[in-house]
């Protein structure tokens, strides 16, 4: 009797406390491309209604206690930790075809690793150990070598990347300030997968996370995970976890069509729905380039249609779903020839220049619309690629200069062995307009204990962001690239050292017999008299 | 200096090693054995002095016969594999008789392209609307380079593979040009690239992008897109900029398929101004064309003796005269198959010549091989050869990090084996060595002059006397360069204005032949610059021991240096200039001069006889950048004029 009244009494606490202090939302949308592929984003999304994120002037003292049902548990010590009211960790792998697959529902599709930070100082810790400190518990949390952002990694790029939520109010001196680092090399794998969806309320078993299968999602031709926090004035602090994935079903069909299904594509499909989320909800945008006829789309049990988007709603008590959708007219996929850019912009970067101590940054931009168009630039460069500014130009259709098209750029230099360049500038694009810029880069020589231990494979260049001015949450990430700096041959460590101790020796043998050699008069008996040692 | 003095001024010797050595080192640190290691040191320097003419000439023809050994097969290396990563032939291949379908179709089409005889704008378009159909994004880039004979024009086609999960930023190329090396059209291997393109994109596991490109002609379609791909902007070529671009090319392939079926796959290597690719991906290829698909591997063309043609084609290399039981020794058979693969690497090494489209990768760090399907009836076609490429691409794709581990400088004696530098490079240097010895024995010669005694030098009794025959008394003089630097500067605008004539093709280069032997006989004999010499006094150097001396040195030097940078070409360069160098002299007699003036002369302009090679060399430099024929006219003409000058003085 007792155990029952006290059971009853949890469960009616619990429940109150889901529907009050903590939301979860989950979200995929599923959206068809030009070139067959299918573009999915998972967005799992929690709540923490009313709360404020840790004041930075805190953090010497006990915190208070926190009681999380929903909001996985070792996140939020993390935040409450370091004091963090913003930040986004992305971790992708490919590389993400803005013409072709148009924008991304989230963006940031950076190659590697991404992890930027909103932090407010006053704290006993300055920012910049509480952002090593951030790092080392998410690269605790997600298995992803974050730890090594060192400052040869990390830049403040205001302008390109505002807070996406509030920030609270500091005592006046203090202020927040941005971290931002890039690692280009990071892959994401199944070790990082599964802390993953250990931080979800239905990991795997309900819901649209059933649809997470580590070989179907790392077998996608872009895949990535991204953590997102922020803290929004009136609602409370807010955690979006995403999983986007771009899967081909024509590469995975035999005959070669692009029809696919949740089970086609993720080898599962949904067994039931999570009973914990607030709404949960599959979006199946309509095809780009198939007119409505062409396919078709089953079951058709959905929720809602919406200028084309089908919506299957989750919380019903459904059976099992498998959402499918066929051309039936089609014996194989043809690509189509012409494919007109779905993205705002297209950015091509490439160094050029196969000196080992010059190069070339170049970048091709065109503006696929028929507006002017106005963008933030950043380039982050690690100071072994030194950028010269004076050499910076840009030109227009027909060679034509139009430098006047690049405007306030503030520029940080890079400290050498230490702290990456970072130039931000706006760039303004006419109507319909390709525009080539170009810069000189030194490439520095480094210390033999600097290079890498992969050292022939090269550096990474994190890639550089271009964020329209009107739409900051649309970033336009270019693709990574490798520099070649000079590198010792370092599989011959014993003949470099052969080699060079023999050159001391001779050197310091010659020097040292001149020194300790004492010079005499000798006569020889059948000559005149000689001056030698 | 212990160990070398002379045994008789020894004390009785202890019995044992060490103990001698002990007592040599103890008896050398005693301070009135000065005078006699003086003594003995001079007497070394005496007996070097004496025999200084034998030792350039041991260390001469040292040189040669080393050359003449590199065939031997006692000093070849088996190949292997040094790279970790690569793991070749350790996959299973999914190219299968499909895609062998899909090639064939393709080549249905390619072939009508020619018949059709369509320009090559309208063949490129094709080819990128292939790619475009298998979901590539895919383009062309048309070319054109002013060269002295003309613009020479053409498109390239290329399409960029993104391989899923990859930042794209390392890729790896496969291509084929239009033109084959036979001089016939590459049908084939365009196909196969097209069929390749189709294929390779059904799978996820490539960690690199896969570039697919199909250029025009035969060598310059690469070269333009290789720069338009890597350069900021080129000079004075007029190449359309790249509107698809992927990340670093570490590794590259070229097909060259122009028959209708193979019998063996040849692997030809050589880039411009020749540079090699990493060995390791030339022993990758051979291990995985013999294991997976089954193809023997040859090095160019050559059929090892082994084979049915092997033996005949040797044969054919030797001079007929050669009695038969000699060239049908095994051991003759073998060196004979060597050399000829050392000979043929030699011509296109020595004159920077690429065997291939594949030359124009290396000078931007990539390493790359062309496939040579050996034109055959068989038994060999797509299937073999698409397994093979397949495979290898698994291996390139495989690298972490670029081809670094292996060899740089090599010499593929077979397909098995190879000469590392150590083994080859010491032919060149000995005939280095030579020269320079006999330079600075001039430089010494020219700054002393062995008087009377009567006469009372100027520079009496100095540290570097020379103990000669008490009659006579060895003086310094004076070495007066200007003379020397005005003649130098004045053979080395000869070449100049040679090269730019030959360049701008002012003459034919027949008639210039014709004109030009003859003419710098006439001026050699007529020798305007023999006046100085005429009234040269004791006090200053002739001017032939002197031009001689820095000749020497100079030739010396610039065979040692090559060396390391292209081989063949120091080698080739040891051969002639080490002994017509060396022996330049001065003569009294009119009709030695004559002759030596004559035979320096051909030496020098000999090679102008040969039009197409020298047609070749020049087109080589103006469209590739191949620095051989520059060289030939602005180093090795004047370097062989300046023996001529010498030869033309009287002492």
């Amino acid at each position: 009797m007792n155990w029952a009244f006290f059971c009853s009494l949890f469960i009616t606490a619990l429940a109150t406390n889901l529907s009050n202090s903590e939301q979860y939302q989950e979200e995929l949308t599923l959206r068809p491309l030009l070139d067959g592929k299918v573009a999915a984003h998972f967005s799992f999304s929690t709540l923490l209604r009313g709360a404020v994120p840790r004041a930075p002037s805190s953090l010497g003292t006990d915190d208070t206690s926190q009681h999380y049902s929903v909001f996985p548990l070792a996140l939020g010590q993390i935040l409450r930790e370091h004091a963090i009211p913003e930040f986004h960790l992305t971790i992708n792998s490919g590389k993400w075809d803005y013409d072709r697959w148009g924008h991304p529902g989230e963006p940031g599709v950076g190659s590697g690793a991404e992890l930027w930070a909103w932090m407010g100082d006053g704290a006993y810790a300055s920012v910049d150990e509480r952002w090593k400190a951030l790092q080392n518990s998410l690269s605790g949390l997600f298995c992803a070598s974050l730890g090594s952002m060192d400052t040869l990694h990390t830049t403040s790029p205001t302008r390109a990347f505002p807070p996406t939520g509030d920030l609270p109010r500091l005592p006046a001196p203090h202020a927040h300030s941005l971290r931002h680092a890039t690692l280009p090399a990071e892959r994401v794998c199944t070790e990082n997968l599964t802390p993953f969806l250990k931080l979800l309320p239905c990991p795997a078993r309900a819901g649209i996370a059933a649809l997470l299968e580590p070989h179907k999602i790392f077998d996608a031709d872009w895949h990535g995970l991204g953590v997102h926090v922020r803290w929004r004035a009136g609602a409370g602090v807010e955690l979006t976890l995403t999983v986007q994935v771009v899967l081909d079903p024509v590469r995975i069909s035999a005959e070669r069509r692009r029809d696919w299904s949740l089970r086609s594509l993720f080898d599962r499909s949904i067994p039931r729905a999570c009973s914990i989320a607030t709404s949960s909800v599959i979006r199946v945008m309509p095809p780009s380039g198939s007119k409505v006829g062409e396919y078709a789309l089953t079951p058709e049990t959905w929720a809602s249609v919406n200028a084309g988007s089908v919506l299957y709603d989750l919380t019903n008590d459904t059976p099992e779903l498998d959402i499918a959708m066929r051309w039936p007219d089609e014996q194989r996929f043809s690509y189509s020839l012409e494919m007109s850019p779905l993205s705002d912009l297209s950015v091509r970067r490439t160094l050029k220049g196969s000196s080992q101590t010059h190069g070339e940054l170049s970048i091709v931009i065109r503006n696929n619309q028929p507006v002017t168009f106005r963008t933030h630039y950043l380039e982050t460069m690690p100071w072994h690629v030194e950028l010269f500014l004076h050499t910076l130009s840009l030109s227009c259709a027909h060679s034509e200069k139009c430098d006047s098209l690049f405007t306030n750029m503030t520029y940080t230099p890079s400290r050498p062995h230490d702290r990456p360049a970072l130039l931000q500038a706006i760039i303004e694009l006419p109507p319909d307009e390709t525009v080539h810029l170009s810069l000189r880069v030194r490439k520095a020589f480094l210390r033999y204990q600097e290079h890498p231990p992969d050292a022939q494979r090269g550096w990474d260049l994190p890639p550089a962001v271009f964020v329209p001015v009107d739409r900051p949450h649309r970033r336009i990430y270019t693709s990574a690239s490798l520099v070649d700096l000079a590198t010792p041959d370092f599989s011959m460590p014993y003949n470099v050292i052969i080699m060079s101790s023999t050159l001391i020796a001779l050197i310091f043998g010659s020097l040292f017999n001149m020194l300790i050699r004492r010079f005499v008069v000798s006569k020889l008996d059948d000559e005149v008299p000689t001056s030698t040692e | 200096m212990s160990s070398s003095e002379s045994p008789s001024r020894q004390a009785p010797t202890p019995p044992h090693g060490l103990g001698r050595l002990r007592h040599n080192i103890k008896k050398s640190l005693l301070p009135g054995d000065n005078a006699t290691r003086i003594r003995t040191r001079r007497r070394i320097v005496a007996f070097a002095w004496r025999y200084l003419d034998m030792l350039r000439l041991c260390l001469l023809s040292a040189g040669c016969l080393w050359l003449l050994t590199l065939p031997v097969s006692q000093l070849g290396v088996d190949t292997y594999i040094d790279e970790n990563a690569l793991q070749p032939s350790q996959v299973n291949t999914y190219w299968n008789w499909v895609d062998v379908h899909r090639a064939d179709r393709l080549l249905e089409d390619v072939s009508l392209l020619r018949e059709r005889n369509l320009s090559s704008v309208e063949r490129a378009t094709f080819f990128a609307t292939e790619f475009a159909k298998c979901g590539l994004p895919s383009s062309t880039q048309t070319y054109s380079i002013q060269t002295s004979h003309g613009t020479l024009n053409g498109t390239n086609a290329y399409a960029v593979f993104s391989a899923p999960r990859t930042s794209g930023t390392e890729a790896m190329i496969i291509s084929a040009s239009w033109k084959s090396m036979t001089g016939g059209e590459n049908l084939r291997g365009v196909s196969i690239v097209l069929s390749l393109a189709a294929f390779l994109k059904q799978y996820s596991h490539w960690s690199k992008d896969i570039i697919f490109v199909i250029t025009d002609n035969h060598l310059d379609g690469m070269h333009a897109w290789l720069g338009a791909y890597h350069r900021p902007s080129s000079a004075n070529w007029d190449a359309e900029p790249l509107s698809i671009t992927s990340g670093v090319v570490w590794t590259a392939l070229n097909i060259d398929y122009p028959g209708h079926s193979f019998s063996h796959l040849g692997v030809f290597r050589e880039g411009l101004n020749g540079r090699l690719p990493n060995q390791d991906l030339i022993n990758s290829f051979r291990t995985i064309s013999q294991q997976t698909s089954g193809v023997p591997v040859l090095l160019y063309d050559h059929y090892e003796p082994s084979e049915f043609p092997g033996r005949e084609g040797i044969r054919s290399f030797y001079p007929s005269w050669l009695p038969n039981w000699l060239w049908e020794r095994e051991t003759i058979l073998e060196y004979g198959y060597r050399a000829k693969n050392i000979l043929r690497h030699f011509a296109y090494q020595a004159r920077g010549r690429a065997s291939g489209p594949h030359g124009s990768f290396h000078q931007y760090r990539i390493d790359a091989i062309t496939l040579f399907a050996v034109p055959s009836n068989g038994p060999h076609g797509f299937y073999a050869l698409g397994r093979a490429v397949e495979s290898t691409l698994r291996t390139m794709s495989n690298l972490l990090e670029r081809l670094h581990a292996s060899f740089f400088f090599y010499i593929m004696t077979t397909p098995s084996t190879f000469l590392k530098i150590g083994s080859y490079l010491p032919s060149a240097v000995l005939v280095a060595a030579a020269l320079m010895i006999g330079g600075l024995r001039e430089w010494v010669k020219a700054g002393w002059v062995e008087l009377e005694e009567c006469q009372s030098g100027p520079g009496k009794g100095d540290a570097a006397d020379i103990p000669s025959s008490s009659k006579k008394k060895w003086a310094p003089r004076r070495r007066d360069l200007l003379d020397v630097f005005v003649v130098m500067a004045a053979s080395h605008l000869v070449g100049l204005t040679l090269f730019v004539i030959i360049c701008r093709e002012w003459l034919d280069i027949g008639l210039l032949s014709f004109i030009i032997l003859p003419a710098c006989w006439v001026v050699l004999m007529l020798a305007p610059w023999k006046s100085p010499s005429l009234d040269s006094s004791v006090s200053t150097a002739p001017l032939h021991t002197l031009l001689k001396a820095i000749n020497m040195c100079l030739a010396s030097t610039l065979i040692s240096v090559s060396s390391v940078l292209n081989f063949s070409l120091a080698a080739l360069l040891a051969v002639t200039l080490g002994v017509p160098l060396s022996s330049a002299s001065p003569s009294d007699s009119l009709p030695e001069r004559g002759i030596k003036c004559a035979l320096y002369t051909t030496l020098a302009f000999g090679w102008l006889a040969f039009h197409g090679e020298v047609k070749q060399g020049i087109w080589d430099w103006e469209v590739l950048g191949v620095w051989f024929s520059p060289l030939v006219c602005l180093v090795y003409v004047p370097l062989v004029l300046q023996a001529g000058i010498i030869s033309s003085l009287s002492p």
